[in-house]
């Protein structure tokens, strides 16, 4: 269906910045489903993580509420399952740098964002080309445990600045 | 093995030699706020812990290699009468020992 992904926030980074956020002000709550692009995603720091964290009332929910469950495929040796419960933040990229062509480029659909009565959750459909050159991507999804409205999502490396990339934020037309 | 307490200590110290930190909003680069940077220093100091007490799993689980290999090691073991995939679990297990 054509236009169907209406876009609703565009970070484009393109000077060091150790988080992007996503929605706050821009959130618009008209719909029941919201696209999250990655393309490009770099980083200043060998062997990190990229995070993300929701934001509630534009603010970063650091509370230990985060649940995973992903399938992590990878090309240089067998998958692995990857879950956890009751973290602070959960994992979007996997272990990127500074080495040639490293990035993370994912797609997540958010659901129940805009749900007081239930817990935001999100599928996950992410790549990384890895600091130790090679890829790995991740198949499955996370929660938020707590029954609450949410108006868009944070980015951080695990440590050091994200260097490039862009993250977009559409919403599913209904 | 670092306290837990050394290691927010170190990620402190690295988050102030990193300063100015920058967060992008809107489409606008502006300084982390106090609490930024408070929290900046929480995550790193929780990460660096988290890596010293669990990095191994993940480090064993890369260095093992492809379970297609270790099935084929494990066959030519048997043949051979050798200890080639046992010798190489070990390894792995004493190149990336778990924090007491």
């Amino acid at each position: 269906m054509a236009g169907s992904l209406i876009k609703i926030d565009e970070e484009i980074v393109s000077s060091a910045v150790a988080s992007v956020e996503l929605g706050g002000t821009n959130w618009d709550s008209s719909y029941d489903v919201y696209m999250v692009k990655l393309n490009n995603i770099t980083g200043s720091v060998d062997t990190q993580h990229l995070f993300l964290r929701i934001l509630v009332s534009s603010s970063p929910d650091t509370s230990a509420n985060y649940d995973r469950a992903r399938k992590q495929l990878k090309a240089d040796t067998t998958f692995t399952n990857s879950s956890n419960t009751n973290e602070t933040k959960t994992y979007i990229g996997q272990q990127i740098g500074t080495a040639s062509n490293s990035q993370t480029n994912a797609i997540m659909y958010l659901f129940n964002f805009n749900n007081a009565s239930e817990y935001n959750f999100a599928t996950l459909e992410e790549l990384s080309w890895r600091q130790a050159g090679n890829l790995h991507g991740n198949q499955g999804g996370w929660v938020h445990t707590v029954a609450q409205a949410s108006n868009g999502v944070q980015f951080y490396m695990e440590s050091g600045n994200i260097l490039s990339g862009t993250f977009t934020l559409y919403g599913l037309k209904k | 093995m670092a306290t837990q307490e050394e290691l927010q200590a170190l990620a402190d110290q690295e988050i102030e030699d990193a300063k100015p930190l920058y967060k992008q909003v809107n489409n606008e680069r502006m300084e982390f706020s106090e609490a930024d940077y408070a929290q900046a220093k929480t995550d790193l100091g929780n990460s660096k812990w988290q890596e010293q007490q669990f990095g191994y799993v993940q480090a064993r689980q890369e260095a093992y290699g492809d379970l297609a290999s270790q099935l084929d090691m494990q066959y030519w073991d048997l043949v051979n009468d050798t200890t080639t995939w046992k010798d190489h679990i070990a390894q792995v297990k004493a190149d990336n020992p778990k924090p007491e």
